[in-house]
């Protein structure tokens, strides 16, 4: 009876296992690692309140604000992703906008040429980016500061060559048109206030899942490989295929990012996946403050602003950016955000001592 | 008709194409020899080299040498500011920020000259006529001569500098060795507010010679500067030598290339040069004192 019963049970186990174990396995991309040593709240109170700040925000704002947020919304996901790769492992990209240009561009030729939908284009998109990545990758992450910086950037320009050229496939300068709104079983997100939230629900759970990643053991290496590579290799981190993994996952991110921002503007041109676009991302990602995943959002949110206030000024816009952008690296170069309390402190406690101090003389 | 019919003509454009990138090269080694900074904006000191030239030309109606010798002047004035204004308050900042704050720079030089002088192309007339030379069936641009020889005399005045004066040593070794140079009583701030004039000065030489040959637009100097960088990493990296011969190769690589592929995709090809040498020969063809050939 008893050795009947176990067989049974083991059987039953086992058919069950597989789906026990793939579903385990998505839960635990955004759900916290019980595993972990100590104990630190994953959801803070703060979090229930940027949620609710989220979900409301778009009662009060106009139809204009709602779209400039969604735009927000996708650079945000690209620049949480490049946080990754350069906030806490300490890499330098400016190809960024050419992982986001090979996101849609698939999104684009797959729901255009092949009729796929644009929930698989959307697959298809981050696996595209994350390939082009993992090949781009594997050789060029051996480069530091400089040259890793340049071989991005010539990634990203040979991108923009390629797209120009290949009139056929991408239909060079003046791109593809008509790629239909985002789509899930029906629901179509034709309104800004729909893509509002399909983009930023879509950005919650990529936040979910680098919070994670940032705790596991992957994200403690990355830690380790930016404070110094020689000593990650010398307690047993394999420096070049952390490099590599980071490298993959902050495109598939960009991929994600770049597959909603057709569908959002149902066009995919050249233009908008110059130099340029990597020079804002990576501004969100300092100005965010290195390795810190809420900052980059916020600064998203803030460029975004401030480059849609600029373009009112015409042509004195370009002028005007580049020396807001020189003002911030010279007066906030470790970010807006960080450690915010202890500058405010500071700044309070020099105007008392000021006081003081005016106050004796006198 | 095979496309090697074309390649010797394609040479003689290749190692004019060479010696502008060359020019641009030694912009960024001058730099980097006495700061290890690497200066985004230098492809827009060579736009502006050309663009105020042309100002002085159309605009004030000054004669060609004056007004091209009034343009250098202004350039190494702009790259005396970019030191003051930006490189200099972010003298301690990682190399992250430094390239960021530079690439700010470039943005703001290249929109405000399309503000000041407009966004039209320029064109300069040649020194010495429009006739092209023809030597054994290849026609050769005159300008082409100028700016070859440019580079050369460009080159020596450089290696006179660095090798032959005082300042020019105490620019070198307040890169390659900082403490040393502290103790010596070097003043490093100085060495490197020179060293962009003087690299504002090459780059602006550069643009002075190129506009005859090339439309100068406003926005034609990131993909010059672009070049001439990978032109320094070719050729190996912080030599003058280094970026003469990388100028070359890049330029006749990128004009031969033209024989094989479509001219469209001539702008990929340096950026590819550039990933095959960085993956295979990081350190140049001449190798780089900077780059230490076990860790890169």
């Amino acid at each position: 009876m008893v050795k009947e019963y176990n067989k049974e049970y083991k059987i039953e186990y086992r058919k069950r296992d597989i789906l026990y174990t793939a579903g385990l396995w998505l839960v635990s991309l955004i759900l916290p690692d019980p595993h972990l040593p100590y104990r630190r709240e994953f959801i803070k109170k703060r979090d229930f309140f940027y949620l609710g700040a989220l979900v409301l925000l778009p009662l009060i704002l106009s139809d204009p604000l709602v779209y400039l947020m969604v735009l927000a919304g996708i650079y945000a996901i690209v620049s949480l992703g490049l946080s990754l790769f350069l906030g806490y492992a300490g890499q330098i990209s400016l190809g960024h906008a050419a992982f986001f240009g090979i996101g849609a561009y698939t999104t684009a030729i797959l729901t255009t040429r092949y009729a796929v939908s644009p929930l698989g284009a959307f697959g298809a998109s981050a696996l595209a980016a994350a390939v082009c990545a993992y090949l781009i990758g594997k050789p060029i992450l051996k480069l530091k500061g400089y040259f890793l910086a340049l071989a991005t950037l010539g990634f990203g320009e040979i991108f923009l060559v390629m797209v120009r050229e290949s009139r056929s496939l991408t239909g060079g300068v003046s791109g593809i048109f008509g790629i239909p709104w985002f789509s899930v079983a029906g629901l179509v997100f034709d309104t800004y206030l729909k893509q509002y939230y399909l983009i930023w629900g879509v950005l919650i759970a990529l936040v979910l899942f680098a919070k994670n990643l940032v705790r596991s053991k992957m994200g403690r290496a990355l830690l380790a490989v930016a404070a110094s590579e020689d000593a990650a290799a010398s307690v047993g981190i394999n420096v070049a295929q952390v490099k590599v993994r980071v490298f993959v996952v902050s495109a598939a991110f960009a991929g994600l990012a770049g597959s909603l921002f057709s569908c959002v503007m149902s066009t995919a041109n050249p233009q908008g996946f110059s130099l340029g676009l990597s020079v804002l991302i990576v501004m969100m990602v300092i100005m965010g403050g290195m390795g810190n995943l809420y900052g980059p959002i916020f600064a998203a949110i803030f460029l975004t602003w401030l480059t849609d206030v600029l373009g009112g000024y015409q042509e004195y816009s370009l002028p005007i950016y580049g020396v807001i952008l020189i003002l911030l690296l010279i007066f906030f170069p470790d970010g807006v955000g960080t450690r915010l309390n202890a500058r405010l402190i500071y700044l309070i406690s020099y105007w008392g001592r000021k006081r003081r101090r005016e106050k004796v003389d006198i | 008709m095979p496309p090697w019919v074309h390649i010797p003509q394609l040479l003689a454009a290749g190692i004019t194409m060479g010696a502008i990138y060359a020019l641009v090269a030694l912009g960024f080694v001058i730099i980097v020899r006495a700061s290890q900074i690497l200066n985004f904006a230098q492809g827009e000191f060579v736009m502006r080299g050309g663009v105020v030239t042309f100002f002085f030309i159309k605009g004030a109606g000054l004669p060609y040498p004056l007004a091209a010798l009034l343009a250098v002047i202004s350039v190494v004035c702009i790259g005396f500011l970019l030191h003051l204004l930006v490189i200099y308050p972010l003298r301690k900042a990682s190399v992250l920020i430094l390239i960021m704050a530079t690439v700010g720079a470039s943005i703001v030089l290249s929109n405000t000259s399309a503000l000041l002088f407009g966004t039209l192309p320029k064109a300069l007339p040649p020194f010495s006529g429009d006739l092209p030379l023809e030597i054994g069936g290849i026609r050769i641009a005159p300008q082409g001569l100028w700016v070859l020889g440019a580079t050369f005399f460009l080159f020596f005045v450089l290696y006179l500098l660095s090798n032959r004066t005082l300042v020019g040593k105490a620019m070198e070794a307040s890169s390659t060795d900082p403490l040393g140079a502290d103790l010596t009583g070097i003043a490093r701030n100085f060495m490197v507010f020179l060293a962009f004039g003087v690299s504002a000065g090459v780059g602006a030489i550069a643009g002075v010679l190129v506009t005859p040959l090339f439309y100068t637009s406003y926005n034609a100097g990131t993909l010059l500067g672009l070049k001439g960088f990978i032109a320094a990493v070719v050729g190996g990296w912080g030599k003058n030598s280094g970026a003469i011969l990388g100028g070359f190769v890049l330029g006749i690589v990128e004009s031969t290339s033209i024989a094989f592929i479509p001219a469209g995709y001539k702008d990929a090809v340096a950026f590819v040069v550039l990933l095959l040498i960085l993956y295979f020969r990081p350190k140049g063809i001449l190798g780089s004192p900077y780059i230490d050939s076990r860790r890169w």
